[in-house]
């Protein structure tokens, strides 16, 4: 491992994601396009919803709105990550694999890759936090934004995972979208959820513990810190099955 | 010796590919590897470089090597002047002789003009050239050249052979895989890869 390599892939990649207008332009219009519907669409009722992550049966009374607003936070910020992750490690991988021929260890590229992904999963989480403070009072301003970050770095070594498993771009997005839309975008969404017959089942789900942790923060003071751990190791779960796919992919074979 | 191939096999399925492959590059020397399309000399290169796995045989290299394959396999939101120092990295090149060995090769093939831009803008023929230079960069022991002048301008065809004559003049050998080699007499030997054995 070379630190003066590793700097430069990341100052590369960042390079070549913000040179990507469109990528941006995703960045910023996502999160609002969903908070927007979130405003113009959801009821104010209020409903009784359990924090199923504490031990305790413990409830909150608060209106589906304001749910609505923090899962929909946790879900775009997710979604984003997971696609920005695929997208890194599937774009121009021929390219890295020269790379590699030329010196290049893969686990320098993925880990420039891994670092330039954090600064663009922190930026995203950050975005997104400040503007659903726009909408909502969020309890524990930065706890909160630190439960995005952890469905950020969930849901981007999912999608480094599925990047580096998956060759075609096309079945990439596809198998990001599914789990997007069935986990974080149906399943942990409160009002789904608390009445569920086999909510088990949904714990088990990447988004589970990041969106509890959201959540917890937003409204509540008591502590997200084991939705966070147990979320940061979904993450890191994840992320050993990207180095160990990528590695095998990349790798040099003399 | 500066590379030696021994008794290489690969087959894809039921197809093989390469049939125990053997030759040896000593320094100084300029080998060619001919063969019509799906020959198998991408495949022999590939294996050459490391890319891919022989299923049986072996391949020893002594020295740095540089290795310019068929595509032009470039980073397009990159620039010319970011390809060099991305390479550079890789090589293990320091800035000071980044600088110097990055101009003299925008200087040698003539798109010094172009080292601002974003390979997504440049021409066909320009990213051709960014392809060898980046081959070119480490100042190898050996150069491995896939179909290298594919989409060169006579210009720039005549400058790749000044510039491997000069390279081999200083030591470096060079091994260029190409379907068509017009002007044999450049060469220190010819091969022809037919039906996965080399004659």
């Amino acid at each position: 491992m070379n630190l003066h390599r590793i700097m430069t892939g990341i100052m590369m990649v960042l390079k070549m994601i913000f040179r990507r207008r469109i990528v941006i332009i995703a960045l910023l219009i996502i999160p609002i396009v969903f908070l927007t519907i979130v405003e113009l669409t959801a009821p104010v009722r209020i409903i009784p919803f359990r924090l199923a992550s504490l031990d305790n049966m413990i409830f909150i009374n608060k209106s589906l709105k304001d749910i609505a607003f923090v899962f929909f936070s946790v879900t775009s910020s997710g979604f984003l990550s997971s696609l920005l992750a695929l997208s890194l490690i599937q774009i121009e991988i021929e390219v890295n694999r020269r790379l590699v021929i030329c010196g290049y260890n893969p686990f320098e590229i993925l880990l420039s890759n891994l670092l330039a992904l954090s600064i663009l999963i922190f930026a995203i989480a950050l975005y997104v936090g400040i503007l659903v403070s726009r909408f909502l009072i969020i309890s524990h301003f930065i706890p909160f934004i630190a439960g995005l970050i952890l469905i950020g770095f969930v849901y981007g070594c999912y999608g480094l995972a599925t990047g580096s498993l998956i060759r075609g771009k096309l079945e990439g997005i596809f198998f990001i979208v599914m789990l997007a839309n069935i986990d974080a975008g149906w399943l942990q969404n409160p009002m789904y959820y608390a009445e569920a017959h086999n909510n088990i089942i949904i714990r088990y789900l990447p988004a589970y513990f990041p969106s509890q942790s959201a959540i917890i923060t937003a409204f509540t003071d008591y502590s997200a810190a084991p939705a966070r751990f147990y979320g940061f190791l979904y993450g890191t779960g994840f992320l050993i099955l990207a180095l160990l796919i990528y590695y095998n992919k990349m790798r040099i074979r003399k | 010796m500066v590379l030696k191939v021994e008794n290489i096999s690969k087959k894809f399925g039921k197809n093989k590919v390469l049939r125990e492959v053997s030759f040896e590059m000593n320094h100084n020397s300029l080998y060619g590897i001919v063969g019509e399309n799906g020959s198998g000399k991408t495949t022999l290169l590939k294996i050459i470089v490391g890319e891919w796995k022989p299923d049986g045989g072996s391949v020893s290299m002594n020295g740095r090597f540089g290795y310019c394959p068929q595509q032009t396999l470039l980073f397009s939101q990159l620039t010319v002047d970011e390809h060099f120092s991305y390479f550079a990295a890789a090589y293990r090149i320091d800035r000071v002789t980044l600088a110097g060995r990055s101009n003299a090769l925008m200087d040698f093939f003539n798109f010094r003009k172009f080292r601002n831009e974003k390979v997504c803008e440049l021409s066909g023929g320009t990213m051709q050239k960014l392809n060898l230079s980046l081959a070119l960069l480490p100042q190898p022991d050996l150069l491995v050249l896939d179909e290298p002048y594919n989409g060169f301008d006579w210009d720039t065809y005549q400058h790749f052979w000044e510039y491997t004559g000069n390279l081999k003049k200083e030591g470096c050998s060079i091994l260029v895989v190409a379907h068509l080699i017009t002007e044999k007499e450049r060469f220190d030997k010819v091969f022809n890869l037919e039906q996965g054995s080399l004659t």
